[in-house]
């Protein structure tokens, strides 16, 4: 049981990080595919990465530095504290509400960085995202409520294990409602058209990443690949079941068990990334008051009605 | 011993007025004196057997007495700490306004009455410390004149009505059972109707209700917060208004105790239920409010009155996890709050302006300003490893397990509103280009950053050990009868989920220290100034390259048409009532002397026309 805890402190982070790599590098090719065009190798996040280490990049201060590293410490952390496949070090201690504030840490890190480097994109960013935060959060935090109060407890380790017990909460009553809700913001959360308003590389040259050249610019596309991979993989653990099969197939004990949990759980966050890739790629950009307007009318709507079936059943 | 406190504190604060006329210097250090005095014999007064001295036997056929509890202690204690350290803050603050002796001794009566509301052991003692502390609270709040005499009198008016209302309860109290210590009339409360009770309870409310800015007895609080001075912002928004806090507890929990006050109603229409649902909307209106200020002060007054419902929200709801949160707020709010109006009173003093539109690219010429404003900033979010985390996780989480999933939605959401206000803060003083009226502010002081460091310092450790502080709070709850909590040094373990505060610190600095190293490893940076920066192209002004007014406008124009202070009109409405009136009565006195002959003729002639038996015909 020890070997697996430290098997997931070492393996769960990496597998964040190469996930969210490779993720963003296939969805440039599904995007130019469906565009008609043939993209870039799958790899190419990887090379970019090696290739800016090495770079000289200007820096703005102590902030600008730490607050980027921060940023990412702060999301490598978080993957610690979520279950990936059976690999869950540390989540069953403090569980979703201890998500809930550790998410914030990447978003902040980034934005007292940005802040520092004292150009008005990156603070026109910084203002959107946050906004739009607000907007998604609104409609998550009846989503996360609603999964809590359902099964009564606090701990996502819980969830995924009453999953794979009683099958996936996505198809579940009255679970299935807090997850269309989840599906309808999930692109806000991911960020990706037609929710990019922070980014926005056309309009505001991608926002908080303005300043950022060189090992910055390294790093903050490892937090960006690695908040992808967490907002999905939240999605997963809590809607898709973790790790669990559906139906009457069970997975072997044992580390090829572990192994085989973790290749469904990747699996089933490519699934889904690809789907908000499909989103991504037939949306043009919403402004932000736009995102807003919409984040809290459906979406919220639903959650609202998920949240009273839920504690009135 | 507690003589001894009240009497060196109340005396201390006349000495030092006096002191002050001879030499400013010695003042200072007295008064400082005198509070560390006292923080050490409230100390030392840790876990002392609970016990009552009469201080001032027959006051009107009446026995004053004090009394020091666990709970009593706790809140004392924190205010003589923090009182410590606003007067090491005020040392430089208050240098260069005029009548400085008498914001000493005002500022050491406040503090002198809050330890009396501790430590009162009746109702009678309690009323008289709390109007001490209320109307040397009044001078203060308009200490700086201008607007700041109108916020005054706002407080004073509201805070009279909440006094009023408690002098009713207590009175009431005293002709129904003959007695006002606190020990005694728990006993008589348990045999008194539900009908009573409530009448009781909800006088005390509408008292501490005021203090502690509820909706909807808040309006007072945001323009008192950000006219007074700021040392004084620190203790009114970190201590006094938490005494609403100590009183709800003490009315609720140790005269009435938790069964009578639980058992007042049943579900959603229960009297603790009522209020929590008050805390809730306290918590969410507020915060957002909070977001749409452009006066660096008042976003942290609002953002007051939304962390005062977490507070009343965790007393209120009844559970030992919720009060103990409540309580473990307090102290929280406390240290954060109390940091942040210190922090923001300096920047006001170096610049002479909080208007965050204004402000801006402080960071390079105070540091250390910004990394303690970001501590506290970090602790009012609730940020993992600082102290604001650990009480509100243990709120939510016995809201959710207790079945609450909309209060606790309120207090999420708050939370969000937390989020967006404070990193506001931070950006618009901090970040952003440094504006050429700015270039030559200078670092401050050793005694203006030693209280905030200590401050700082403490949200951080509270944050990583919540263990020292939730000790206490255990022996407070626990004397109220509830179950006790399994406290380790690391938080709370129990089974339906535990936070172990020392696995995310370790996990922290370990990935920090390796992301440090990847950065560190790779290739070297150049620092450029803050000219040099992206424009696709365009040349870089100077100074005024900042996004900083209307920050958050396209959320204002959806959310600020909801977020009217309603209450707030509705006693302008109020106010413009009795004004009317009193101009229609005031119209009477006409100044003529005909017109009073004429009223003396009138009555005359209907005092006769009554004589003669009302037959005019």
């Amino acid at each position: 049981m020890v070997g697996m805890k430290i098997a997931g402190i070492i393996f769960s982070p990496i597998i964040g990080v190469i996930t969210g790599l490779l993720l963003t590098g296939a969805a440039r090719k599904m995007v130019a595919r469906v565009e008609w065009r043939y993209g870039p190798p799958i790899l190419q996040p990887v090379i970019d990465l090696i290739k800016l280490f090495f770079q000289r990049p200007p820096s703005h201060g102590k902030t600008f530095d730490y607050g980027l590293i921060a940023s990412l410490a702060g999301s490598i952390v978080l993957v610690l504290f979520l279950p990936v496949g059976r690999l869950c070090p540390l989540s069953e201690g403090g569980g979703l509400l201890l998500i809930t504030y550790l998410i914030l840490i990447g978003p902040l890190g980034m934005a007292l960085s940005g802040g520092e480097g004292a150009n008005p994109y990156v603070s026109i960013g910084i203002s959107r995202k946050l906004i739009l935060s607000l907007g998604y959060e609104v409609t998550l935090l009846l989503i996360l409520l609603s999964v809590m109060s359902e099964y009564d407890t606090i701990s996502i380790f819980n969830v995924v294990r009453a999953q794979s017990e009683n099958g996936w909460s996505l198809f579940s009553w009255p679970l299935v409602i807090p997850g269309l809700a989840y599906l309808l913001i999930l692109p806000a959360i991911l960020g990706v058209k037609p929710f990019d308003v922070a980014s926005a590389p056309q309009e505001i040259s991608s926002g908080p990443h303005v300043e950022y050249g060189g090992k910055y610019l390294a790093l903050s596309k490892l937090e960006g690949g690695l908040s992808e991979f967490i907002g999905i993989a939240l999605f997963v653990n809590l809607f898709l079941g973790g790790w669990s099969i559906p139906g009457s197939l069970h997975l072997p004990a044992g580390v090829l068990g572990v192994f085989l949990g973790v290749l469904v759980f990747l699996a089933k966050v490519a699934f889904v990334f690809s789907l908000n890739v499909t989103v991504s790629a037939s949306f043009p950009r919403l402004r932000v008051e736009q995102a807003v307007k919409y984040l809290w009318s459906w979406p919220a709507f639903i959650g609202l009605v998920g949240l009273i079936i839920v504690s009135a059943l | 011993m507690l003589e001894a406190i009240l009497v060196v504190a109340f005396g201390g604060a006349l000495v030092s007025y006096f002191l002050g006329r001879w030499t400013s210097r010695i003042r200072d250090y007295f008064a400082l004196g005198v509070w560390i005095a006292i923080l050490g014999m409230t100390s030392y007064l840790h876990q002392i057997e609970p016990k009552i001295s009469t201080f001032y036997p027959g006051f009107l056929g009446y026995d004053l007495s004090l009394r020091i509890t666990s709970l009593s202690w706790l809140f004392a204690v924190t205010v003589a700490a923090v009182s410590v350290l606003v007067i090491i803050y005020s040392f430089r603050y208050i240098k260069g306004h005029e009548k400085r002796n008498l914001f000493y001794f005002l500022l050491l009566l406040v503090n002198g009455g809050m330890m009396g509301i501790t430590l009162s052991g009746d109702l009678l003692s309690f009323y008289i410390f709390w109007e001490i502390a209320s109307w040397s609270t009044f001078l203060l709040i308009s200490f700086n004149r201008g607007k700041a005499l109108p916020a005054g009198l706002r407080y004073v008016v509201m805070s009279v009505i909440g006094s009023a209302a408690m002098l009713v309860a207590t009175l009431s109290l005293y002709s129904s059972y003959g007695t006002l210590a606190l020990s005694d009339l728990s006993t008589h409360l348990a045999t008194a109707g539900g009908g009573y009770v409530i009448f009781i309870f909800l006088l005390f409310f509408v008292s501490f209700g005021v203090k502690n800015a509820i909706v909807p007895f808040h309006t007072w609080l945001p323009p008192a917060h950000s006219e007074a001075p700021a040392p004084f912002s620190a203790v009114l928004s970190g201590l006094l208004v938490k005494m609403g806090t100590y009183g709800l507890i003490l009315i609720f929990y140790l005269i009435a105790g938790m069964k009578i006050f639980l058992g007042l109603g049943t579900g959603i229409w229960s009297f603790h239920y009522i209020i929590s649902a008050l805390a809730g909307v306290t918590i969410v209106v507020p915060s957002f409010i909070a977001v749409l200020q452009d006066d660096a002060k008042k976003t942290l007054a609002w953002s007051t009155v939304g962390q005062a419902g977490y507070i009343v929200l965790g007393v209120s709801f009844g559970t030992g996890l919720a009060l103990a949160a409540g309580i473990f707020h307090f102290l929280n709010h406390a240290m954060f709050k109390s940091l942040l109006f210190m922090s923001i009173g300096t920047v006001e003093r170096k610049t002479s302006t909080r208007d965050l539109n204004e402000l801006g690219g402080l960071v390079k010429r105070t540091p250390v300003l910004f990394v303690v404003t970001l501590v506290g900033a970090a602790g009012l979010i609730g940020i993992p490893l600082t102290n604001g985390f650990f009480s509100k996780w243990m709120l939510y989480k016995t809201l959710i397990l207790e079945g609450n999933p909309f209060l606790a939605f309120a207090a999420l959401v708050g939370t969000w509103g937390t989020v967006l206000y404070s990193y506001r803060l931070i950006h618009n003083v901090f970040f952003g280009q440094l504006p050429e009226k700015y270039r030559d502010v200078t670092r401050t002081s050793f005694s203006t950053y030693l209280p905030m460091v200590i401050l700082s310092i403490a949200i951080v450790f509270f944050g990583v050990f919540p263990g020292f502080l939730l000790g206490e709070i255990n022996v407070v709850t626990t004397s109220l009868g509830f179950t006790p909590l399994d406290v380790q040094l690391w938080g709370i373990s129990s089974d339906s989920g535990t936070v172990n505060t020392l696995n995310i610190l370790a996990a922290l600095a370990v990935v920090g220290v390796m992301v440090w190293y990847l950065f560190r490893s790779s290739a070297e940076t150049t620092e450029v100034s803050q000219e040099d920066s992206y424009t696709a192209g365009a040349p870089v002004p100077q100074g005024r390259f900042t996004y900083t007014a209307d920050f958050y406008r396209p959320l204002e124009k959806i959310i600020r048409p909801y977020l009217k202070d309603r209450i707030e009109d509705f006693y302008g409405m109020l106010v413009g009532f009795v004004g009317v009136l009193s101009d229609t009565v005031r119209r009477i006195y006409t100044g003529y002397v005909g017109t009073y002959v004429a009223y003396i003729l009138a009555l005359l002639a209907a005092v006769l026309l009554v004589q003669l038996g009302w037959k005019p015909w």
